[in-house]
């Protein structure tokens, strides 16, 4: 089977995420807020006039390369058949996941893909939780994960990636896949047989009308749009053969290809009437019954209660014969329970087979026999890294002396080991040690040093000397006393995390207010620097060319206001590298001075727990957890 | 004959009839209920004044090189700890204060325990370090909660809370709601009319959806505010009973009297109708402060109450949705808030008994 994750791919490319650890992840996506989201005048569109060369002069001055198109089943049936399993599934099914080694006994003899098709039970349905309900069924409107989680089974995409992040094309929908040696073309050549679920074929011609949609500024796209701006041009040549024109020659260009596809013949002419695509008749009736190009169709939809997918038989038949995997699940039914104590509920009575969970719930509600007589539960790291951000603009966070004493202050052993109950690993790097950017040689993470935190403050020039038991310090001939504020989403184990920040500075003479905030209200105040501190979390993208986002001068998530001339260059140089080992070096670079520098103090990455039914098979995590990647989802089945 | 009088003068003094609160005090004491309730109220007043000195982990008073401090009231305010900052003390009392200056001495709270942070091990000599999601033991009373801090510090420090929002919030809708309600009622005309309808478009503002969107508006929300918006929004009944009353006692021949004499509105009605008219409004107020005691609670439960770390009832039972194996995260927080609420709400209809002579029948005179 393929994977459908192509809308999520685009927006781990370009925006990192903010994850809840509450509902996994409310992304918030910059193309929401830039000055290009829809206004009612200026141009149809925000590309610049581009002269389409003739295919044949193309292909006579242009060099390909073959890019990886693969069926990934395969190959994870092929790595997964080299190992050995570390248990039996009924051995498995019998543990209790309490150390690493039962989580790995798991996952490996749970997580193993089916021999063969037969021992799929292919008329199963599985009850899935949705932590929130999805606003748009459409895929170009989407703009959270679990939208993604739904458009990955309903929508159409020619690209994805793998649990180390190598992108392909799967080929369930593309015949070749080809990239210029220099790097400014893209050739791709679908395969012929697609249909959407109205029976009309899926040709290049979608894909191409589906970019000029997406870069139409008065259609509100709300993340997608991100990153594409590097695409000068789209042509669909004939029904199959597509040419990507890129302005850049960039080792990253494979990251902005991917964007969701959607019919052509259903929008062409209703979007001039309505760009919205939500708002007339026409589109609601879409909005209600999508007409869907993946291996899932929409049958029923109760706002706020629940969603139903069922298999479409024309995506693995066609004209009579077996073109495609079939997919595992007959029906897939998304149940949507907000909190997620009514979720762990209905999970162990079996109304819902899979939930992502709260460390409370996977150490002290998991355990018992209630729970394990229908689940299971298994974990991954995941690369999401939570922080400490310290607003440069404000004078207590400009010298690096207080930053990094800010960092010695933090109380590691009481945040990681109760608080987060020790099942979260310390970070201590931009990226992570076990991607190809990360340190070569893993850091020496920072430790509880109170005395080290109180020198450097001294240094810095912070000291109590009007006896009011808070440290101070004249700026500009202005007494500025030491007290900030800390924002953190509302949410318990947030509010906890900074009120032990508060307690371990207090101990130095220094106010820290937290500050719950609205998750929304949040994520203004951050865009608009107007806050002190905050803590939050970024989820890792596919490549580390998106933390420019973060770091580079002026930046639009740059929230702390980090400005480094060498970090801009060497931003630059490793945009244009095409070596991924230079390009490792570039990013190592950064993330030493970056680590020098404490703009974050960085804490741990949350891992991902989850429960699933005893009867579901064929997960496995990748960093971005078990479904945001290929195959994730795809590859879960119930034995016959 | 002139000792006639005399005497006659002697034989008709009456004895002096008691006033009406004398009496109503009378009344409300022989309501065991009402009473039991009213001390309830007077011991958590007492707890939540000295709750540093019950349960915390900085000395009540300490001699410290020479000088008194009192390091306790750094609950309040970090001015009182300056000096042990300075010295680097870092919130850890009992051990530095012996290595720093062995002369020193300190009166320790009742119990050792911290109402924002976990106690660590062997930060009081010999003493454990405080359980994580411990149930009750005779370290920690009440348990501990998922952070490890202990509940019982938490219930008594949060007593604070409870309380001030009863008091201030009620405070102030009884200040606007007496004042507006007196004006109405004693003026009538044009004036009546307007404050009735600030009254009716004032009850139509729900408290808790304002309080909502102030927190999201506002930068550093804070209690007060809360407690400024619980009372803004809550005096209406309050005014509306003022009112009824003035505009009932201003026909009093008193009142008629008072005007013929010459006495000027304001004292008119201060002096002569605020005091009888009082009454039913106490009992309002009583219910008053019950009912905010409940809107905290449950802001907080919501997680929009006090700014963290302060510590607060509902908060308690917030930690216990999510823990509820922990059972004493919900028991002991619940009852105090139940018991509370129960207690102003007995009081006020002691107080509403006592204080209406139709409702006496019905009451415990015997």
């Amino acid at each position: 089977m393929r994977i459908r994750v192509q809308s999520s791919l685009i927006l781990l490319a370009f925006s990192l995420v903010v994850v809840f650890s509450g509902c996994p992840s409310k992304p918030d996506y910059p193309g929401g807020n830039g000055s290009k989201t829809g206004s009612d005048e200026g141009p149809d569109t925000l590309l610049e006039p581009f002269d389409v060369p003739l295919l044949k002069d193309l292909e006579a001055k242009v060099e390909w390369e073959d890019r990886p198109v693969y069926d990934i089943m395969e190959k994870v049936r092929e790595q997964q058949a080299a190992e050995k399993p570390l248990a039996t599934v009924a051995e498995a099914l019998k543990l209790k996941n309490t150390s690493d080694v039962a989580n790995d006994k798991i996952l490996s003899a749970l997580g193993r893909l089916p021999e063969s098709d037969a021992d799929v039970n292919d008329d199963a349905e599985i009850n899935r939780l949705l932590p929130a309900d999805v606003k748009s069924t459409n895929p170009v409107l989407a703009s959270s994960t679990y939208e993604t989680w739904i458009n990955g089974l309903t929508g159409f995409g020619l690209f994805s990636f793998d649990d180390k992040m190598e992108p392909f094309a799967p080929s369930d929908v593309v015949v070749s896949w080809q990239t210029s040696k220099d790097k400014l073309y893209d050739k791709v050549v679908m395969r012929d047989d697609l249909v959407w679920s109205d029976g009309k074929p899926i040709t290049a011609h979608d894909v191409a009308f589906s970019f000029q949609l997406i870069m139409n500024p008065k259609v509100p796209i709300p993340a997608v749009r991100t990153g594409m701006e590097t695409i000068l041009w789209i042509e669909a040549y004939d029904d199959h053969t597509l040419i990507y024109f890129h302005r850049d020659p960039l080792a990253t260009n494979v990251w902005n290809l991917n964007f969701p596809v959607i019919p052509k013949h259903i929008y062409e002419e209703s979007v001039n009437d309505d760009p919205t695509l939500a708002d007339s008749d026409y589109h609601l009736k879409y909005e209600e019954n999508p007409v869907c190009g993946g291996p899932y169709k929409f049958v029923k939809r109760l706002k706020g209660r629940e969603i139903v997918l069922q298999r479409r038989e024309d995506w693995f038949m066609h004209d009579g014969k077996k073109v495609r995997h079939k997919p595992n699940f007959k029906t897939v039914r998304f149940r949507v329970i907000e909190d997620s104590n009514t979720a762990l509920l209905a999970l162990k009575s079996g109304q819902i087979e899979e939930m992502e969970f709260q460390p409370e719930q996977w150490i002290d509600q998991t355990t018992g026999d209630d729970f394990y007589k229908l689940n299971t539960k298994a974990r991954g790291e995941q690369w999401v890294y939570y922080y400490f951000g310290w607003n440069m603009e404000t004078p207590y966070f400009k010298d690096v002396r207080v930053r990094q004493a800010m960092s010695y202050c933090v109380d590691y052993d009481h945040l990681l080991n109760t608080l987060c109950y020790g099942l979260y690993p310390q970070s201590s790097s931009e990226y992570h040690k076990d991607s190809w950017a990360g340190p070569k040689t893993p850091r020496t993470p920072y430790k509880q040093d109170l005395e080290k935190a109180e020198e450097l403050l001294e240094e810095a020039g912070w000291v109590d000397n009007d006896g009011d038991g808070v440290r101070e310090k004249e700026i500009n001939g202005k007494k500025v006393k030491f007290e900030f504020s800390v924002m953190c989403s509302n949410q318990q184990l947030r509010i906890d995390i900074c009120t032990s920040l508060k307690e371990s500075l207090d101990r130095i003479g220094i106010v820290c207010n937290v500050q719950p905030t609205e998750f929304t209200v949040m994520q203004e105040r951050a865009r608009e620097g107007k806050f002190q501190a905050q803590f939050a979390g970024w989820g890792t993208g596919a490549d580390p060319f998106s933390t420019e986002n973060l770091w580079g001068t002026g930046q639009e998530r740059n929230y702390v206001n980090y400005s480094n001339k060498e970090v801009d260059d060497l931003f630059a140089k490793a945009k244009f590298e095409l070596e991924r080992d230079k390009r490792a070096e570039y990013y190592r670079k950064i993330d030493d001075i970056l680590w020098e520098a404490q703009p974050y103090t960085w804490l741990y990455y949350r891992s991902a727990f989850y429960g699933f039914n005893k009867n579901l098979r064929g997960y496995s995590f990748s960093p971005r957890g078990p479904y945001s990647y290929s195959p994730g989802f795809d590859a879960i089945y119930t034995e016959q | 004959m002139s000792s006639d009088p005399n005497h006659n003068l002697e034989f008709t003094k009456l004895k002096k009839s008691p006033g009406f609160w004398k009496e109503a005090w009378g009344q409300f004491r022989q309501r065991k209920l009402a009473m039991t309730a009213l001390l309830f109220v007077f011991i958590l007043g007492l707890i939540a004044f000295f709750s540093p000195a019950i349960v915390g982990t900085k000395p009540v008073i300490a001699k410290y090189k020479g000088h008194i401090y009192f390091p306790a009231m750094g609950y309040f305010s970090p001015r009182w700890e300056a000096v042990f900052t300075k010295d680097k003390f870092r919130k850890r009392y009992p051990k530095a204060l012996a290595e720093k200056d062995p002369e020193s001495w300190a009166v320790w709270p009742l119990n050792f325990n911290d109402p924002t942070r976990r106690v660590e091990a062997d930060e009081w000599p010999g003493r454990p370090e405080n359980p994580q999601a411990g149930g009750p033991s005779p370290l920690n009373f009440f348990g501990t909660d998922t952070r490890g801090v202990d509940v019982f510090a938490q219930m008594v420090h949060g007593t604070r809370t409870a309380l001030l929002v009863g008091f201030v919030s009620m405070g102030i809708a009884a200040a606007l709601g007496i004042t507006l309600g007196a004006l109405a009622g004693f003026f009538g005309g044009w004036v009546d009319m307007v404050i009735s309808r600030i009254i009716e478009v004032v009850m139509c503002i729900p408290t808790l959806v304002l309080i909502l969107a102030l927190i999201a508006v506002l930068e550093s929300p804070n209690i007060w505010q809360m407690m400024a918006v619980i009372g803004i929004t809550g005096w209406t009944g309050i005014a509306r009973l003022t009112r009824a009353e003035f505009l009932k006692l201003k026909q009093m021949e008193y009142v008629a009297a008072a005007h013929v004499l010459g006495v000027p509105s304001l004292r008119i009605m201060y002096k002569y109708l605020l005091p009888n008219a009082l009454a039913p409004v106490l009992v309002p107020i009583t219910f008053g402060i019950a009912a905010a005691i409940l809107i905290e609670s449950g802001l907080s439960y919501l997680g929009f109450g006090a700014p963290p770390p302060n510590p607060s009832w509902g908060k308690l039972l917030r930690l216990g949705q999510s823990n509820y194996q922990n059972w004493w995260l919900i028991l002991f927080p619940g009852l105090s808030i139940f018991v509370t609420v129960l207690a102003y709400n007995l009081i006020g209809e002691g107080l509403q008994e006592a204080t209406d002579p139709r409702l006496r029948e019905g009451g415990s005179r015997e």
